[in-house]
């Protein structure tokens, strides 16, 4: 009992991690996410405003700018941690204990890291940079 | 967020009588019934808020997607038009608002600041919360719809 109780005092760095993460990810999703959906999802398509992506030029163009890069790394990328967090938890909460163990951390917390790997590729591969 | 309770609890002393000595101890697994968020509308909005995570990352990932065929060449990128696409954005951002309401709100309980000695009101934490999400809103359509022709 006395090992139990001295194992579980041991502060969670791993946990502290993942949480800054969620934390971090949740609050770029709820600032950024909502008028990206709205200019390009909806707007753009209806031709309501004229938007960056509507043409190759300009959307080539902006994706070779260096802030924009790095902003839709942060975009894409960060949020990811917070979903990863919220669905594992998730699914405990419908009854699948099963992600509660280390695979499904693995899978869940590594889905991010391989998302945030393959939107750095995208980015540095579409688009040549350019600073004009 | 999410409980921290575990799923495996050992039974208080008095009631491990039953269970003849030597044995493993006998555990008890709290169920669930399956349809249990949908018993208040309380845990009903709970589990939404939390499964605005798949809506808004299948969005991002079409985002990711739409850089990506920026390197097909002009010829062989055409933006997105589909009825079906918009119909999903609209979905999609209801969610979005949904999870931003729910997260900036959380605000004021998580960050305690002190100025002079006297705790910032929550009601203020939260008011610049939501005000950092209209300014950064009002910058990014700018900057979407300023860069296109």
């Amino acid at each position: 009992m006395r090992h139990d109780v001295a194992r579980k005092r041991r502060p969670a760095f791993t946990h502290l991690i993942w949480w800054f993460l969620f934390a971090q990810g949740g609050i770029i999703a709820a600032i950024l996410i909502p008028v990206h959906v709205l200019v390009q999802g909806i707007l753009g398509p209806l031709h309501i405003v004229p938007v960056v992506d509507r043409h190759y030029d300009t959307w080539i163009r902006f994706l070779g700018n260096p802030i924009v890069k790095l902003y839709l790394l942060v975009l894409v990328a960060a949020p990811f941690f917070h979903f990863a967090h919220r669905l594992r938890y998730l699914l405990v909460d419908l009854g699948v204990p099963a992600a509660r163990t280390l695979p499904a951390q693995a899978v869940f917390y590594g889905g991010a890291v391989v998302i945030t790997g393959v939107t750095f590729w995208v980015l540095l591969t579409t688009a040549p940079l350019s600073f004009g | 967020m999410e409980t921290v309770t575990s799923d495996v609890v050992k039974e208080p002393p008095g009631s491990a009588e039953a269970a003849s000595a030597g044995s493993a101890p006998r555990v008890y697994k709290p169920e669930m019934p399956l349809g249990w968020w949908l018993r208040q509308r309380h845990y009903f909005l709970y589990i939404v808020r939390e499964f605005t995570a798949l809506p808004l990352a299948l969005w991002l990932l079409w985002l990711l997607f739409e850089i990506q065929r920026a390197s097909t060449g002009p010829k062989g990128y055409y933006p997105p038009e589909s009825a079906a696409f918009v119909v999903f954005s609209v979905i999609v951002l209801g969610f979005a608002l949904y999870h931003s309401y729910t997260f900036l709100s959380l605000a004021g309980v998580i960050i305690n600041i002190k100025l002079l000695d006297k705790p910032i009101p929550s009601r203020v934490i939260v008011l610049s919360q939501f005000a950092a999400w209209f300014v950064a809103s009002v910058v990014i359509a700018a900057v979407l719809i300023g860069f296109a022709r």
